[in-house]
């Protein structure tokens, strides 16, 4: 337990907890042959199977007038293919489309586990999945970019020609690092802090909050300070609704802008 | 007395987020400010407006975002 509830808060002045890196400590919850399964391995399936039900169920069947839920997934794709691949890569990204739907309906469940009930946990924010997903997009545009301009990708980043001659290697320079390196990393580091940042925040505020007002009954008057840390963790709460779908949508907007740099990286 | 470095270090990662976080929060104003600016006179490109203005947030954030992390990293080791 994160809290420290078994603090004597008549008593102490400090209430420590047990284990301050609890929330950053997976157990072992049982293996399979030589695979240790963590509740992140789980949620991260129940995360896919999530997202393959709903499509699943959303577009079974086409009609005329879909239902409900058909109208809302079809929405989703709509927005993906409309607001992200179609304004920023053009009429190519029909190409990417599957992609860039998979990753923002995938991110959107795993970010949104932030605030579930009883899940409480992004699965976005062990490093692992948000650096794995940023390999994947890093993969598909060097590729992507090998493969539309041959190898005048790497000479034309590494020297540009526009650029006049007594600068063109700084640009270069600057251009390979922030391209090869700095893209992937802060692709990956950007989702993974930003729903740590709101991880931490929930648990401190609403943990906080629990414990002052479980300790009213010792420390009388004193511990209504915990409405407040309360009534600010449920106003971070819904913030972090917003941040969850923002996140999943700045993701994909960045693995198509970087696409698209990659399909027509002349300018 | 004696001083304790152990929790030395963990006050000074805080304080160089802190710092960290000056930069990115000016960046962000000046760009969300400005697509404001831009949306109000051209309502018509609210659209494109707003995907540039997330690009150009969430590159400026990603320095704070760095500085988050190197906190942890600092204040751990």
């Amino acid at each position: 337990m994160i809290l420290a509830t078994e603090c004597d808060v008549a008593n102490e002045v400090i209430c420590a907890p047990a284990n301050v890196t609890e929330l950053f400590e997976f157990p072992t919850i049982f293996t399979i042959g030589s695979f240790e399964v963590t509740r992140t391995e789980i949620l991260m399936f129940l995360a896919a199977f999530i997202v393959l039900g709903l499509f699943y169920f959303g577009l079974r069947q086409q009609r005329l007038v879909p239902s409900k839920f058909g109208v809302a997934m079809e929405g989703m794709v709509g927005f993906v293919r409309d607001g992200i691949g179609r304004d920023v890569i053009g009429p190519e990204s029909t190409k990417y489309l599957p992609y860039l739907l998979a990753m923002f309906s995938f991110l959107l469940v795993g970010n949104l586990f932030s605030i579930t009930p009883i899940v409480n946990f992004p699965v976005t924010s062990r490093m692992a999945i948000p650096a794995f997903l940023s390999l994947v997009t890093y993969w598909i545009f060097v590729i992507v970019g090998f493969a539309k301009n041959n190898f005048r990708y790497l000479i034309d980043t590494a020297w540009p020609k526009a650029v006049p001659i007594g600068l063109r290697w700084l640009v270069g320079l600057i251009e390979l690092v922030s391209i090869f390196l700095l893209r992937p990393i802060t692709l990956a580091v950007r989702l993974f802090a930003n729903m740590v940042a709101g991880h931490l925040m929930l648990t401190l505020l609403l943990g906080s909050g629990v414990i002052f007002l479980a300790a009213i009954p010792e420390i009388g008057f004193k511990g209504t300070i915990g409405i407040f840390w309360f009534a600010l963790g449920l106003f971070m709460y819904l913030l972090e609704i917003l941040i969850a779908v923002l996140q999943a949508y700045i993701f994909t907007l960045l693995t198509a802008i970087y696409i698209e740099s990659s399909i027509h990286f002349e300018h | 007395m004696e001083g304790n470095i152990e929790a030395l270090t963990g006050a000074l990662a805080l304080i160089g987020y802190g710092l960290g976080a000056v930069g990115p929060g000016i960046g962000i104003g000046i760009v969300a400010g400005n697509a404001i600016t831009a949306m109000a006179r051209q309502p018509e490109m609210q659209g494109t407006i707003r995907t540039t203005m997330f690009l150009g947030i969430a590159l400026t954030e990603a320095l704070a975002l760095i500085g988050f992390v190197l906190f942890f990293i600092a204040s751990a080791g």
